[in-house]
């Protein structure tokens, strides 16, 4: 399958706060939507940087549609819609005057599409944004991400913040985005609810190292939490094991195969794994390199 | 280019629509009161006054991720530059604008309110140069040391830009004798150099906002 967006060792370091983004790599399918996880300065933005030039790369590529993007590539640009956490428009706009200034900029600025995403969202064309809530906000930026007829969406955070309501009446237009098959969605996200409801991929990252992408099926399905006392874990075989996090009495250990596992160690309590727990197991736990 | 400058005329208009209303009143005196150094405040407010305002909104857009956002918009970084540059020559224009209506108002009703109307030109050139110095001066200032730091900048760049015009003044009333080469000559010098000044900025600013990351 083609990638709309691939990153091949993308790495950035920064001297001042000593944070280094380390041999990122990953990628996105057409027609899918990829959760992009890890705890706040893990590298989520700046890798997110780097993919749209905000931040220049030290090395490796990052390829949208084919391509490795440079500052005149306007055409990469127009295709790619992108939601900050936050404000994304001056406060003093409203949106009519924030259409005005996108049909100057974007070539394929669709009016009808942006007002009818400014009924559906229930947002007064007229007002300045300073008065809007910050959900209605997010709602604006998303309109105007999506008024363009993109084919790539990069969501910073988008629906952190909003209620449950608005975070839903999001994800809807997500999935409603992805159901043409060459529209894509990098969606980086703490609310891993959010992530399980519409996501196709996850892709953690954790300290500026990305620590695995897996598709959501395999996490829902395959991934599993083995619970197990000391003298239990002891006898595994360390090539099933992923992560592992040692708590009070038991060890919560992550494998990728829970049907496998459940034939091998038929004598431990085996879970379904949440993104939470995954992430709870990769960041605070301890990993397993696996060098095959 | 279109929509880039809109969104900086939009940036400026808010506070542009209070500074010309004071216009306005300030306007107003001057076409009343014969007053020659009210006139040359008039004119040198109107014209530095709009400039400035154009350069200091620039810092309005970091107070959301916009200034992040046009990144990500399909325009070049040499043009976000050169949006701003542009921006600030047309407010000078409007500037210059307000500045020509109250001096021709003045004129109409007083008589000319210099002894040689040619002094008039000086007192536009003074508003040109400080004008684009401030621009020429504050742009790479702005993007070099960070948004933070950007009223300081203005006051540093507005005042450099007092400080290069009237050393320019100087050196060329030290060089020529007083008449009327002298104030054509003179005016040239200045707008000439901060024409100079402000299209060399422009590549430094552009150099340095290539470079920028956010």
């Amino acid at each position: 399958m083609e990638n709309i967006l691939e990153l091949c060792q993308v790495s950035k370091s920064f001297s001042k706060s000593g944070f280094r983004l380390m041999d990122v790599t990953f990628s996105l399918p057409y027609g899918a939507i990829m959760g992009f996880v890890g705890e706040n300065g893990a590298g989520k933005t700046t890798t997110i940087g780097c993919i749209l030039n905000t931040v220049r790369k030290d090395g490796g590529t990052v390829k949208l549609f084919g391509r490795e993007m440079q500052d005149g590539d306007l055409d990469i640009r127009e295709k790619i819609g992108v939601v900050y956490d936050g404000g994304n428009f001056p406060s003093y706009w409203s949106p009519k005057q924030l259409s005005q200034v996108m049909a100057g900029l974007y070539q394929g600025w669709d009016q009808e599409v942006f007002s009818k995403y400014l009924s559906d969202f229930q947002l007064p064309a007229g007002r300045k944004i300073k008065h809007y809530s910050r959900g209605m906000t997010m709602k604006l930026a998303l309109a105007a991400a999506l008024a363009h007829h993109p084919k790539l969406l990069i969501l910073d955070e988008a629906t952190s913040g909003l209620d449950p309501v608005m975070r839903d009446e999001m994800l809807d237009v997500f999935l409603d985005f992805v159901q043409e098959e060459d529209h894509s969605i990098l969606l980086s996200s703490h609310i891993t609810s959010d992530l399980e409801k519409v996501a196709d991929y996850i892709t953690f990252i954790h300290e500026g190292k990305l620590v695995m992408t897996v598709s959501k099926n395999d996490l829902v399905y395959r991934y599993a939490v083995l619970r197990c006392k000391e003298s239990q874990f002891r006898t595994l075989d360390p090539g099933d094991i992923v992560a592992y996090r040692k708590r009070d009495f038991q060890i919560d250990v992550l494998v990728a195969d829970g049907k496998e596992a459940g034939r091998k160690y038929g004598d431990l309590v085996i879970d379904h794994v949440s993104i939470d727990e995954v992430m709870l197991l990769l960041v605070k736990g301890k990993r397993y390199e696996r060098t095959s | 280019m279109r929509g880039l400058l809109k969104n900086n005329f939009f940036a400026a208009w808010a506070n542009a629509k209070v500074f010309a209303a004071f216009l306005f009143v300030l306007g107003s005196f001057v076409v009343v009161v014969i007053s020659q150094s009210l006139l040359i405040g008039f004119v040198l407010t109107g014209m530095i006054g709009f400039s400035v305002n154009a350069a200091a909104v620039t810092k309005n857009e970091f107070a959301s991720n916009w200034g992040k956002y046009k990144l990500t918009l399909p325009v070049r970084r040499v043009d976000l530059i050169k949006s701003l540059f542009i921006n600030l020559v047309i407010w000078m224009m409007i500037g210059t604008f307000f500045a020509l209506a109250g001096t021709s108002l003045s004129w109409l009703l007083h008589g000319c309110p210099f002894d040689n109307p040619i002094d008039m030109l000086s007192m536009f050139a003074l508003g040109i140069s400080m004008s684009l110095f401030t621009g020429a001066v504050f742009f790479p200032l702005f993007y070099l040391g960070g948004e933070e730091r950007s009223e300081s900048f203005l006051v540093i760049s507005l005042l450099c830009a007092f400080a290069i015009s009237f050393i320019i003044i100087s050196v060329v009333n030290e060089l020529m004798e007083p008449g009327m080469w002298h104030v054509l000559i003179g005016n040239a010098v200045l707008a000439g150099c901060s024409i100079l000044a402000y299209a060399v900025s422009f590549p430094l600013t552009v150099g340095i906002f290539q470079r920028k990351e956010y």
